[in-house]
This record gives C-alpha cells, structure tokens and sequence, in this order.
C-alpha cells in the first residue's frame, strides 16, 4: 500500500510533464493543423533553458524560472517564423519531416553548446520529503502534479475568459471567418506558438530534476506525448491531459507491476488499440480522417 | 518498355562504372544507398501511390533482417533459404497488420505505424533470448554466388546493384499496370475510385504488403552485408529518413526514390566537412529543400522541363495542327 502510493505520486508527476508536453501539442494542432514533431525538442529545450539559466548563469530560482520561460517564448516565436510560415501551406507528410528536421538541428545545437554529459537540474525542493504515516514521497512530485493542476486552471481561464484565448478558439474552429471578423490571424497563431513553447518549457524545467537534463531525452518525450494525445483524443485539451496521466501512471505502475523492459509498449500498445476501436480517443472529437 | 529498360541498363552502367572508380569507403555508402534504394521503391507503393503515411517502414526492414539473422545463427540455415521466410514472412505479417490498420489515414495512420514502430523496436531490445537485446546479433553469414563470396564492397555492391535494378523494373511494371493506377486512383479519391469497382482495402492492404516485401529484401541484403543487426538499425527515426528520401527524390517515382536514397545516404557525409555541427546543419538542409523542392529533385527536373520545351517536341506541337 505505502508502495502503492509512492508509485501513483510518481505516476501523477510524470504524467504531468506529459499532460503538459500534449497540451503544447494539442493548441499548435488545433491552430494550425500542424502535427508537430519537434514537441519532444520543446521540452528538451526547456530543461536545457533551466540549465543555462540556473546553473550556467547562477541565477537565484524566480529569476532563472522567469528567464527560462522567456527563452522558450522566443524560442516559438522563431519557430512560428522559421518553421511554421514556410511549411503551413505544405501536405501533412512534409510537414512532420520539416518538424523533425528542424528537431534534429535543435537536438544538435543543443548538444554543441552543452555536451552529451547529462546534467543535473536544481529543484527548489531539492532533497525534501513528505512522510505520509510512514510513505515517503518527493516533494518535487507533489510540487509538479499541483502546479500542473494551476497551469491547467489557468489555460482553462485564458481559453474561455480572455479575449485572445476566444480570439484563438475562433481562429482554431475557422480561419477563414475568424479573419473575416477582424481578428488578426497570424498574430494569434504566432501566440498560440509561443503559448506551445512556453507549456513545454514548464514541463522541461518539472521534468529537469525528475530525470538528467540529456539531449536526446527529447524524443521518448515526444512520443509519449503523441500516445497521450491519441488515447485522449486528438486534437482535445481534456484529452491531452486524461491522455498524459494515463501514459503516466501506466510507465510508473507498469513498470512495478508489470515489467521494467516492456512498461513502455503499454502506453503504445493502448494508443494502437484506441486508433483501430475508438480513433477518437476518450474525449470523442469529430474525426474526418478515418475511412 | 524501351525507356524502362533503358532505365535499368543506365543504372546498372552508371553503378558499376562507380563500383570500378570510387574509394571503398564511398563503395560502402553506395551499399547502403542501394538498400536504402530498394527500400524506398517499396515505401513508394504504400506512400508514393496510395499516399499511406507509414512511420514503420523500418520495422519492416528490420523485421526481415531479423527474421534472417535468426534463422542463420540460431538455426544454422543457409542466409539464401532463410531470405525466403524472411522476405514472406515480413509481407504476411505486414498484410495481418494493415488489414486493421489502414482503415486509418493522415497522422492517424502516421501516428499507428510509429507506434508499430516503437513497439517493434521495444521487443527487439528485450526479447533477449531470441533477438540478443540491444547487443543485437552478430556473425551472421554473408552471401555466395556458386562459391564465390559477396563479402567485399564492391562484389556485394554488382550484386546489390541488381537487385536494385530487377526490383526497379518489376515496380515499374506494377505502376503502369491496372493494380498500379488502381493505387493511383485510391489516393487521389477513395470514394471515386470505391465507385469504379476498385476494393480499396484489397488495394490498400496489397500496397502496404508489397512496401514490406520491398523492405524485407532491403532487410535481408542489409544482414547479410554488414553482418549485423541490432535494434538500432531499425528506429522510428530511419522510418523517417525513408520517408525524407522518397520526398526529396521525388514521390511517385522509381527514380525519385533511388536519387533520393542516394542524395540522403552521402548529403550526412559531404557535411562532414563542416565538423561537429554537421548534423545541424542537415536537419536546416532538409527543412530548406522542403520549402523550396516540395516536389522533389524529379519536380525540379519537371519544371525545368516545362519551362524550356526541348526543340523536338516544340517542332512536333507546330507540325500538328
């Protein structure tokens, strides 16, 4: 049982980063129709913002929290230009190669500039522990899955109750009216790249002392995403978020209960089975891309 | 036809003139770049004419090697006789699993067979006992033509070479054939082709099979050649390249997908001249030939085409009225 919850808290925070990674997923698709497969790179990015800005410049932690995230909004700003402009009007397969392309300069960049040496990402819980009645938990885990809890309330408040996040609704339902309303289109999709970057810079500096800052963390990263986003329901924020804590909690628990070598064909082996029984995930969106 | 033979002849000219004037370590590359070829012709069935995103051309490939690798170190077959469960067994297994599968399409699909993918390469990695795990499988026999061993670059290389050329032509057959422009009709309009009496899930799934079987033969020379086979070999990220070289060569095309094998094999190479940062500026490449060749070098010769009709055919267009 003391077992059980440690694994679910460890569970929940990795699915957090997922959920996070997805949803960053989530906003650039639905905007932009872009399946982007740089998304694991974001993250990587992210931790790697945390690295230069907390333990290459010594910043204290708000400041350096602070500077990371600003890294990452420039970092999708210039992706919005130098990727998204370019390929937007390409057919979906080129668009997932320029993605990945892109992903392995950014995946090389990276490691020229800090090395194929994992690094270690300060936390501000660094080596503190709850005791519940005689389970230990890491207040990191605990800090991750609430204040992924907090970013989720408060995307939910942008989406529904400002004017950009209805701006941005609208331009995902449809471009072409959203335009003829006045809205300024490319403004806002360039936020919603931005927005993207910023929720995987988050889960990257979460993730930073959950596991090493590597530069090819990347991509098992992205994948996971991809499955999360699938079972969810392609394109749905609940989704990505239900989707995330299920890929998640099936690592952790698959991994104790099941087997260490193959906890991750689970979450694949789920993703395959709700694309051929339910494409439309567990959040059922309209699907026009099934026979 | 004469064109088509044409085709093959020039390549294998080409090829051997190659084989008899380059350095070993650009024979080497020119191996890989003809199983990559042979590989690509066979994505180009699933992706070029019936435009399935597959994401696990990889695993198909490997799936032969594998099956291969095992049958000659495990069970002391011939890698002659074992290319033949190799080669079928992939296409089977690959038709098991499109049947399901390929009602799926776009990044569906793309995001299926990634999955496919993944897992094929999770169970080469810890299915120890059968597959070596992540040490993979070495010593695994190379080919022999009546006694004479194909094991130094340039004999596998002529060998490699014609098969490259044999499964050239037997696609091109296919393309121009009813089942070839069947394909073509259920990318462009499944319903449309639905309703012309074409069995798009019998077309479908017999394109995906026959890109696997491709793959297998890829697979199978790849094991015999390097002599060696680990998990790595056959990620999700070479699916990708796959796809990359049927894009940058030219999809739809039997050129496109061998120019492109080969462009993508040495362009990683040619970088190296710009040292470490080398792969970065790849990936900036391939994003840059994507904005501005979304057609493929075959596009590019299109247009160039196109834009300067050659004296012949603008004589021939003013004599027919």
């Amino acid at each position: 049982m003391a077992d059980l919850i440690q694994l679910l808290t460890n569970g929940l925070a990795l699915g957090s980063i997922y959920a996070l990674t997805a949803i960053g997923f989530v906003i650039v698709y639905s905007a932009t129709g872009v399946v982007n497969f740089a998304a694991g790179q974001f993250v990587m990015v992210g931790t790697f913002a945390g690295v230069a800005t907390l333990v290459n410049a010594g910043w204290p932690m708000p400041v350096g929290y602070i500077g990371a995230l600003v890294v990452m909004a420039l970092f999708g700003a210039l992706f919005y230009l130098i990727v998204y402009l370019p390929l937007r009007a390409s057919p979906i397969v080129t668009v997932i190669i320029g993605t990945v392309a892109i992903g392995i300069t950014i995946q090389n960049m990276a490691l020229l500039t800090f090395g194929s040496w994992p690094f270690p990402v300060p936390s501000p819980f660094d080596g503190m522990m709850i005791d519940l009645g005689g389970t230990v938990i890491s207040a990191h885990a605990i800090a991750v899955v609430i204040a992924t809890g907090v970013l989720i309330l408060l995307l939910w408040l942008l989406m529904h109750r400002t004017a950009i996040g209805i701006a941005m609704r609208a331009v995902a339902q449809d471009v072409k009216v959203a335009r003829l309303m006045g809205l300024r289109v490319q403004w806002l999709l360039a936020f919603t790249w931005i927005l993207a970057a910023v929720m995987a810079g988050i889960a990257g500096l979460m993730l930073g002392p959950m596991w090493f800052a590597d530069v090819n963390m990347g991509d098992p990263i992205a994948l996971k995403a991809f499955a999360a986003t699938v079972i969810g329901g392609f394109g749905s924020l609940p989704g990505a978020i239900a989707g995330g804590f299920f890929v998640g909690l099936a690592e952790v628990l698959g991994a104790s209960y099941v087997s260490s070598a193959y906890k991750d064909l689970i979450a694949f082996g789920v993703m395959i089975l709700f694309l051929l029984f339910r494409p439309q995930g567990i959040f059922g969106e309209k699907i026009q891309d099934r026979g | 036809m004469a064109l088509r033979l044409l085709g093959l002849v020039g390549l294998l000219v080409v090829g051997f003139a190659l084989s008899l004037s380059v350095s070993e370590y650009a024979l080497r590359l020119l191996n890989l770049a003809a199983i990559a070829g042979i590989s690509v012709i066979g994505l180009n069935f699933a992706f070029g004419y019936v435009g399935l995103i597959s994401l696990g051309h990889a695993a198909f490939m490997g799936l032969g090697a594998y099956i291969l690798a095992i049958l000659t170190t495990q069970a002391g077959w011939s890698p002659w006789l074992a290319s033949v469960p190799a080669i079928l067994g992939t296409g089977l297994c690959a038709a098991a699993i499109g049947f399901p599968l390929l009602r799926l399409k776009g990044h569906y699909l793309a995001l299926a067979t990634l999955g496919l993918n993944v897992s094929f390469v999770i169970v080469a990695a810890n299915w120890i006992e059968l597959t070596g795990g992540t040490n993979g499988i070495a010593k695994i026999p190379g080919l022999s033509i009546a006694g004479y061993a194909l094991s130094g670059e340039q004999p596998f290389l002529w060998f490699a070479l014609v098969i490259l050329a044999c499964l050239g032509f037997v696609a091109s057959l296919i393309q121009s054939s009813r089942h070839g422009r069947a394909m073509m009709a259920v990318r462009d309009d499944e319903t449309a082709a639905a309703m012309t009496g074409i069995n798009v899930t019998a077309i479908k799934v017999a394109a995906f099979a026959l890109s696997a079987l491709y793959a297998a033969v890829a697979g199978c020379l790849f094991a015999t050649h390097v002599n060696f086979v680990s998990p790595d070999d056959f990620g999700f990220a070479q699916s990708i390249t796959f796809l990359s070289m049927l894009i940058v060569g030219g999809e739809g095309t039997i050129v496109g997908a061998i120019l492109g094998a080969t462009l993508l094999t040495f362009l990683p190479e040619w970088l190296r001249v710009l040292g470490d940062s080398y792969l970065a500026f790849f990936g900036l490449m391939m994003l840059g030939i994507l904005i501005f060749l979304p057609t493929g070098i075959i596009g590019l010769f299109d247009r160039w085409r196109r834009r300067a009709p050659a004296p012949e055919t603008a004589a021939a267009e003013v004599a027919q009225p």
